[in-house]
């Protein structure tokens, strides 16, 4: 068996564009009220990241621009990808309910929500703790993720 | 409107005292370090160093990483006492741990004070080191 061998930088790459995304939408919606739109669009970037690291739009924009340009260094870990994918996940999920609330008119609500998920981003990117990840590790103890045990190979 | 001009305060209040009861019970966890634990009842009075091993089933690097490694481990390692604990077949061991992530691996002495906690994969070096530590504190 192998260790994955895993790219912390993707991560911080994806906490970036949410934070600056989320703070960027919301004092431009001061001025200009259609900036929550920028809410269901990251919803969508969570969601499509969580499901397969194809549609993972930071990935893709970190292996394909930031990367080969030296922009950003890589910081390969032997770490489970499982954990942060989860977190994405959750963060998709929170974003997607912000970009709920908005359409019914709630927008203080959506943008708690979408301030939560930029907090929850700026804690994991300077200071690595990610609540997502801890959550994730939680459901596994009490038993609520499937358990299914990768095959083993020889 | 208040409430949208008030958001990020409200939002960082809430993530603020989650990081925080986190922080705290990170900390609680390096605080077992030097102290004595109730031990499985399997591995009480062992002789040697024991190690143990907090994993569940859907955790990918236990099996892809931390497994392998205590096998390196056990090849060339001085004899310790490893057991393996799945955390969803003894949650009442993981709390008495303080296990908050997996893997998580925990070294305690023959005398049954805990040397060292891992949060996350831990080299095969480390805990050799680790266990060596163990062994060296026992017997000063």
């Amino acid at each position: 068996m192998k260790a994955i061998p895993f790219d912390r930088s993707v991560l911080k790459v994806n906490q970036t564009i949410l934070m600056t995304c989320i703070a960027g939408a919301y004092f431009a919606g001061v001025f200009w009220r259609p900036a929550v739109a920028a809410l269901p669009a990251l919803a969508l970037m969570m969601l499509a990241g969580a499901a397969s690291p194809r549609t993972n739009l930071p990935r893709l924009l970190y292996a394909r621009v930031l990367k080969p340009r030296h922009l950003v260094r890589p910081r390969v870990v032997e770490e489970d990808p499982a954990p942060h994918r989860f977190a994405q996940l959750v963060g998709g999920v929170f974003l997607a309910a912000a970009s709920v609330a908005a359409l019914l008119g709630a927008v203080g609500i959506a943008w708690i929500l979408g301030w939560i998920v930029a907090a929850l981003a700026f804690l994991n990117f300077a200071f690595d703790i990610c609540v997502g990840c801890i959550m994730y590790a939680q459901l596994v103890r009490i038993g609520l993720f499937p358990l299914r045990r990768r095959p083993e190979t020889t | 409107m208040i409430l949208v001009a008030l958001a990020p305060v409200i939002a960082v209040a809430i993530v603020g005292a989650a990081a925080l009861a986190l922080q705290a019970q990170r900390a609680g966890q390096r605080r077992l370090v030097g102290r004595r634990v109730d031990l499985p009842a399997d591995l009480a009075g062992a002789a040697a160093p024991t190690l143990l091993y907090f994993t569940g089933e859907a955790c990918t690097i236990c099996h892809t990483a931390q497994t392998p490694a205590l096998q390196r481990l056990a090849a060339d390692a001085p004899p310790y006492a490893l057991r393996e604990v799945d955390v969803a077949v003894e949650p009442a061991l993981a709390r008495r741990y303080r296990v908050m992530s997996l893997p998580t691996t925990v070294v305690v002495d023959a005398r049954g004070r805990v040397a060292a906690v891992n949060t996350g994969y831990a080299s095969t070096e480390r805990l050799r080191e680790q266990l060596d530590e163990a062994r060296r504190a026992v017997a000063a």
